[in-house]
């Protein structure tokens, strides 16, 4: 008793190929004289992202009718440089990719992407060029040229709970500005309950994921910096200020007991801070947003305190060209980065999804007055950017950083000392970094 | 009264043979879990993610928020055409493969079944770059069944299939070629009947990967007509801020569910067709 026979399965397979063939055909058919561009972007923030993406990729393509843009959502960070790269790799690059502005030179060492300083002849391309922040185009330009556009840029800032502070005897409107008055504050709003347990400690650095990111704040604040000479082969990890930034960082669990021993999820920090089990907390501006909408007590947003000075490192995306070997694409690949990079675009990215806007002129247009106007700790990220470092950025970013992930992870955890698993990162890194010397 | 009593002599007549049910219910409440976790948290509002009170506000205001975020129905129906496609494909060129493996002679035959067992051994992932060539040489980017391709002709299941066939005693085999049946007559009469469990079975755990399937999918589709489920779920995957739990968790839940529904209406076929295949 056959239910089906062999040939109706055979025939559903081939007429679904057929169809997918034909819809895959019929696209490009429709508009042969347009060029037509993809676009990969990556999603790292809640909220509406990929319709705000394709809001701006509207307004580019009524200012260019003779360019289609493709917008795609790639997935996260890595999942994007994945995508792209294998796509490239299958003869069917992207022509402009939102990716970290730290995967730089692995993007010049796949031979995937263009200067885009090639393309800014003109007078106006060359101002647009020159007007970004500084410390955002310090991960942007190697070998005297220019590789990425700063797009989704961050820096990490110190938000405080007013109510705990209150409650602490402190005054609500004054965050700590140097490493002795974070210990100071932080002994006075870390708490216990009758049993002794902690209810809420003074101070929450997460330190899974991103840690590597997050101490490079630290290094700079004690005046050190782990990038090296800037050439991507070479870091400072095992530097006397990185290993006093470890100490300091290891010594607020430790040490002075106000910040909760052991790793620390960087995904549920926001949530803690919410839910009063941290009464301060590191992490991106890129969590403006969901602060601002989620935190049910007034809270302020700060600079990162200061050792021997300040200091943040940025990070984020940057908008890489693609070569692609057709002139015409190439050049339209510039002109939508330079779209999506220019004042009014970067106030208007800033404001719906909290990123910092990337240029100075973007916070003189009236839509970002109004809103720093409105909601004022939006400006803090912009005024710290000057005491903003270059993120790290080597060949083989991803493992060189991993090695540093683990080294602070085996710190937190009380495996090792600072000194003796910044030195073994270092001799790791040197390792992985020696085929690009 | 009475009422109370019935069920408490029932359960100290039966407290000695408990301990096996008490395991059974922890293991089933250690794998329901998750899923409890999040239903609570898909029905409340994000306030009540870690506070588990009673009188917590019951809201569907996450599935109203998590389908605003993406077109959860088209990636839906885009899933539902994938699995059909890659589960029809599978059962074509497995059972014949497998067929040929088990009852055919033929010379390179032990050759060519390891070449199929080599593939249990390579992670799809790392031929990724590979297929992506071949489905772009093929013009079948972001197209549906460029997700399908590489898992077509899937080792597993042809290994699978074959132990399954040997199995078939040879006295039905011959009966049937006494009667007349051809090869494919033989493999469409005989062996697949008896084969079922296991095809079922088979097919339970490749419905269940490629609706999982996330990586290959995302790289080789573009659009919103070719993306599956767990694309349009990787939105709420925000790794620069905190995770919203309720968010996921809501969203989980609408990817997941004609998967739990469908399990729970064929439960039975499933299980019967396991039993059938433990008696023979």
């Amino acid at each position: 008793m056959p239910p089906i026979r062999l040939p109706a399965a055979a025939r559903v397979l081939s007429a679904l190929l057929a169809a997918s063939l034909l819809a895959s055909t019929a696209l490009p058919a429709r508009a042969a004289e347009k060029v037509h561009l993809s676009f990969f972007y990556p999603v790292a923030i809640g909220g509406p992202v990929t319709r705000i993406v394709d809001d701006l990729v509207a307004d580019f393509e009524t200012a260019n009718p003779d360019v289609d843009v493709k917008a795609v959502y790639a997935g996260t960070y890595q999942e994007t440089i994945g995508k792209a790269l294998t796509a490239r790799k299958g003869g069917q690059s992207p022509d402009v990719a939102v990716l970290l502005s730290a995967d730089m030179f692995t993007m010049i060492d796949q031979d995937a992407v263009l200067p885009v300083d090639g393309f800014a002849k003109d007078e106006a391309a060359k101002a647009w060029l020159g007007g970004f922040f500084p410390a955002f185009m310090r991960n942007s330009r190697t070998a005297d040229h220019v590789w990425g556009i700063p797009f989704q840029r961050s820096t990490t800032v110190l938000y405080w709970n007013k109510d705990a502070f209150k409650e602490a005897g402190l005054d609500p409107e004054k965050a700590p500005q140097s490493w002795d008055e974070l210990v100071a504050d932080g002994k006075k709003l870390t708490k216990a309950d009758a049993a002794g347990q902690t209810t809420q400690w003074g101070v929450q650095i997460p330190s899974n994921l991103t840690a590597y990111w997050l101490l490079q704040g630290l290094a700079a604040q004690a005046g050190a910096l782990l990038t090296g000479d800037g050439s991507g082969t070479t870091v400072t990890f095992d530097a006397p200020g990185v290993v006093s930034a470890m100490q300091f960082w290891v010594d607020l669990a430790q040490k002075h007991h106000v910040m909760k021993p052991g790793s620390i999820d960087w995904a549920t920090t926001p949530k803690d801070f919410f839910e009063r089990k941290a009464a301060i907390m590191y992490t991106t501006t890129g969590n403006l947003t969901n602060v601002r909408k989620n935190a049910p007590f007034p809270f302020g947003v700060a600079m990162l305190p200061a050792d021997k000075q300040r200091g943040t490192p940025t990070g984020g995306g940057n908008l890489y060209v693609f070569k692609t070997g057709d002139a015409a694409r190439e050049a339209a690949a510039f002109k939508l980065v330079r779209f999506l990079s220019s004042p009014e675009r970067a106030a208007e990215w800033g404001i719906k999804t909290g990123y910092v806007a990337t240029r100075p002129d973007a916070w003189e247009t009236p839509a970002m007055k109004s809103y720093v106007q409105e909601f004022p700790p939006a400006a803090v990220a912009r005024d710290q950017l000057q005491y903003a470092v270059a993120e790290l950025s080597t060949y083989d970013n991803q493992r060189v950083a991993r090695t540093m992930d683990d080294a602070i992870q085996a710190v937190l955890t009380g495996a090792k000392t600072p000194a003796a698993a910044l030195q073994g990162a270092q001799a790791e890194a040197d390792r992985l970094l020696k085929p690009y010397r | 009264m009475r009422a109370a009593a019935l069920p408490a002599a029932r359960r100290a007549a039966g407290l000695v043979p408990s301990l096996e049910a008490l395991g059974a219910w922890l293991l089933g409440l250690v794998w329901a879990l998750p899923l409890l976790y999040s239903l609570w948290t898909a029905f409340h509002p994000a306030a009540y993610e870690t506070h588990f009170t009673l009188g917590a506000p019951v809201t569907l205001a996450n599935f109203a928020a998590a389908r605003q975020a993406a077109p959860f129905a088209r990636y839906l129906f885009n899933t539902a055409l994938l699995i059909s496609f890659i589960l029809a494909g599978q059962m074509v060129v497995s059972t014949l493969a497998a067929f040929a493996f088990a009852r055919f002679t033929f010379r390179g035959r032990t050759l060519a079944f390891y070449a199929v067992l080599l593939q249990l051994m390579i992670l799809p992932e790392a031929l990724m770059v590979e297929n992506y060539r071949t489905v772009a040489a093929l013009g079948l980017v972001d197209t549906i069944p460029a997700i399908g391709l590489p898992y077509l002709a899937s080792g597993f299941g042809i290994f699978l299939l074959r132990q399954a066939f040997l199995t078939v005693p040879r006295e039905l085999d011959d009966a049937a070629r006494v009667e007349g049946a051809g090869p494919l007559g033989l493999l469409w009469r005989v062996y697949l009947p008896v084969s079922r469990a296991t095809l079922v079975a088979y097919g339970l755990v490749s419905v269940s990967y490629h609706w999982n399937n996330l990586l290959w999918p995302l790289i080789v589709t573009n659009s919103v007509g070719t993306r599956p489920i767990t694309v349009g779920l990787l939105i709420f995957a925000s790794p620069d801020q905190g995770v919203s739990w309720a968010l996921v968790a809501a969203s989980s839940l609408m990817s997941a569910a004609p998967l739990l529904v469908g399990f729970l209406l064929f439960q039975r076929a499933f299980v019967q067709s396991f039993m059938r295949a433990g008696i023979k």
